[in-house]
């Protein structure tokens, strides 16, 4: 098992969650998040005072999928949240120990 | 041709096409001061359906004098009713400002301090509200001459200081002293205490986000006790300035219809001075001496705040006659809605100018410093001057803003000092240039004839508004600097740096506005590169103050505020 982290634009959220289910994905957990990358946020004028924006509102999604399923759902994943633009953010993949479903206590691959 | 350049372009053609537009309708039929529209009439002979013969006139009716006497008393017991209504109506509107003020403060201010500007507001409100009570009403309008049209006879009949050098008022301590526990007085009383309100938000805007409680309580006493009764005393409750007419032949002597001095001047060089005391925001100024902006946390309450000003306001300048039995009122509402308009419109040009995008909170600047500008001449100037004031105040306090921020460097996170000072002294100079002479009918401060301006003939009308505005500014920022330097000694009116980084809210209160958010202050964490050096801080808060940002743990405990 694969454990699919993925850092988007949040206004991507319904493109990429359509395309996720579309491609079988059942799943799928969001959370506000807050970074930057390499270009290290902006800056903003408030009142003709300049501040920096350095951590950009984002949405993590985390998505547990088997282990052959991983590439594709991150071809899925940057297809369609793709602007080509700065800040499209990033996926990053783990493997994953074990996965259990509270309600039934499956555990491993039937609890994905 | 540039964007700046451009902007001075259309608005030289907007003050042209002002004063052009001033050269049409004058002399017509038209009724400024408002005496011949509520004059009895006979009604035209196209009464055709008058069936039930009320516009002919009986005759063969005896005529007793009882019956005119009756007559006459319930005439001008109505009259005086109807004034009773529309000044506690005003008064009830300018009231709902109290709710503007709040959320317009607490919208340009930080989520961390969120509940501790609420709680400023809501403290001023009680506080200043009993101390006014009990000797600030006194002190203003103990010596008010009678208002006609609230009944004329007042015992509001103690001054101290004679003829026309009169400096304090001493009748109605306690709405008691001197029989002043009468409906007239208490009618006054509310309309009155509802301004002192005002200039005690004001301050709240310049001196936010590190100002402790308790030192917020005491420059609401001061201000609610001495400064502001002291000096309004001057102006409205027949105090020397306002009778610079009489005294030295000045025009009609300092002449405020509704207070740009003062309730707004005042309130805003109260809050200078109280801003220079405290020092600037931790962070506000890097070590370069360049300017960090701390964004409100919500624009949204800054617009719905500066909308209920707006409506607010339509009790301010409205009912500032005292009775709607002055049908000026129309003027003076319409004016006021159109310097406001012009104010927030000229504000949007000058930012999306300098800056590439129009400014929210700088609109809603400009808005409140086209109200504030108007309050002052809303009464004795045409549409066209209104509009006029309006567009200046916009452009003018888009520039205060600037200087205080990056010049003087005096910080005022929600631009009290410009809209309220700067633009209430520009509305008091408006008085003295643009009054048109169409009202009132005569008699204004005991001077016969209208009120007119610089531009309608009267130079020394301009002369009494610029001693008032001088001896306003030096009343106002001097009495509050004396009197916060002296309670500095005693209270601490500056919440410590732990407190401040953390938030005032948990600090002073141990209660958070928002519980259920986490908050991030990127700003705090970018304190490294600042000016920790500042004169404001010792040298045992600096070090608090950089060991609180890098993390070590501090000995005092958090919440303790002295």
């Amino acid at each position: 098992m694969r454990a699919i982290v993925a850092i988007i634009k949040p206004h991507k959220l319904d493109d990429v969650a359509e395309a996720l289910r579309d491609a079988g994905v059942s799943g799928l957990t969001i959370t506000e998040v807050r970074g930057h990358g390499r270009q290290r946020g902006h800056t903003e004028v408030y009142r003709g005072a300049e501040y920096s924006v350095e951590f950009i509102p984002k949405l993590r999604l985390d998505i547990i999928v088997d282990d052959g399923d991983a590439e594709k759902i991150a071809d899925t994943i940057v297809a369609a949240g793709q602007t080509g633009k700065i800040g499209d953010g990033k996926i990053w993949i783990g493997p994953l120990d074990n996965v259990v479903r509270i309600r039934t206590n499956e555990r491993g691959s039937d609890a994905i | 041709m540039s964007r700046g350049k451009t902007l001075v372009a259309m608005t030289l053609v907007v003050f042209v096409a002002l004063i052009a537009v001033n050269q049409f309708g004058h002399g017509g039929n038209g009724d400024p001061g408002g005496t011949k529209t509520s004059a009895y009439s006979t009604p035209a002979k196209s009464s055709v359906n008058d069936t039930l013969g009320a516009s002919t006139t009986p005759k063969n009716v005896p005529v007793s004098q009882t019956g005119i006497n009756q007559l006459a008393n319930e005439t001008g017991h109505l009259r005086v009713s109807i004034n009773f209504t529309w000044l506690l109506i005003t008064g009830f509107l300018v009231l709902f400002m109290q709710v503007g003020f709040a959320f317009l403060v607490t919208g340009l201010t930080r989520a961390k301090n969120a509940g501790h500007m609420m709680m400023m507001n809501i403290a001023a409100f009680a506080v200043a509200l009993l101390v006014y009570y009990v000797v600030g009403f006194a002190f203003q309008f103990g010596g008010v001459s009678p208002i006609a049209n609230l009944g004329g006879a007042s015992p509001l009949s103690g001054i101290f200081g004679h003829g026309t050098a009169g400096v304090i008022g001493l009748h109605g301590f306690f709405l008691q002293s001197g029989n002043t526990y009468d409906v007239g007085v208490l009618a006054f009383f509310l309309f009155q205490v509802v301004f002192m309100e005002t200039a005690a938000y004001i301050i709240i805007g310049a001196i936010a986000e590190r100002v402790s409680f308790a030192g917020f309580l005491v420059a609401e006493v001061a201000l609610a006790a001495v400064i502001y009764p002291v000096y309004g005393m001057w102006m409205w409750g027949g105090g020397w300035l306002s009778q610079l007419g009489n005294s030295i032949g000045w025009g009609h002597g300092a002449v405020d219809f509704a207070g740009s001095g003062v309730v707004h001047a005042t309130g805003g060089w109260i809050a200078l001075a109280l801003a220079m005391i405290l020092g600037p925001r931790i962070g506000k100024y890097r070590k370069d001496g360049s300017v960090r902006a701390f964004p409100g946390h919500n624009l949204g309450y800054a617009v719905i705040g500066t909308l209920v000003l707006l409506f607010g306001w339509m009790g301010f300048n409205p009912g500032s006659t005292f009775g709607s039995s002055d049908l000026r009122i129309s003027i003076v509402a319409v004016n006021t809605l159109l310097s406001a308009c012009a104010g927030a419109v000229a504000a949007m040009a000058w930012t999306n100018a300098k800056w590439g995008k129009p400014d929210i909170s700088m609109t809603c600047n400009g808005m409140l410093a086209g109200l504030v500008a108007i309050t002052a001449p809303c009464a004795f100037v045409a549409p066209w001057a209104a509009v006029f004031i309006g567009v200046v105040a916009g452009f003018l306090v888009c520039y205060s803003v600037r200087f205080f921020d990056s010049k003087a460097k005096i910080d005022d996170p929600c631009g009290a000092i410009s809209v309220h000072g700067t633009c209430g002294m520009w509305g008091l100079l408006a008085v003295g240039l643009f009054a048109d002479g169409t009202y009132p009918a005569s008699g204004w401060n005991g001077v016969a004839g209208p009120v007119k301006g610089l531009f309608y003939g009267d130079v020394g009308q301009l002369g009494a508004q610029m001693i008032d505005i001088v001896v306003g500014f030096l009343w106002a920022w001097g009495m509050a600097w004396i009197i916060f330097s002296l309670a500095k000694r005693f209270v601490k009116v500056r919440v410590s740096p732990e407190v401040e980084l953390e938030g005032t809210d948990a600090g002073e209160f141990g209660q958070v506005c928002y519980p259920d958010f986490v908050q991030v202050t990127e700003t705090d964490a970018r304190l490294q590169d600042d000016d920790l050096s500042l004169p404001y801080l010792t040298a045992q808060e600096r070090s608090t103050a950089s060991a609180v940002h890098a993390g070590q743990p501090v000995g005092a405990a958090p919440h303790d505020t002295g």
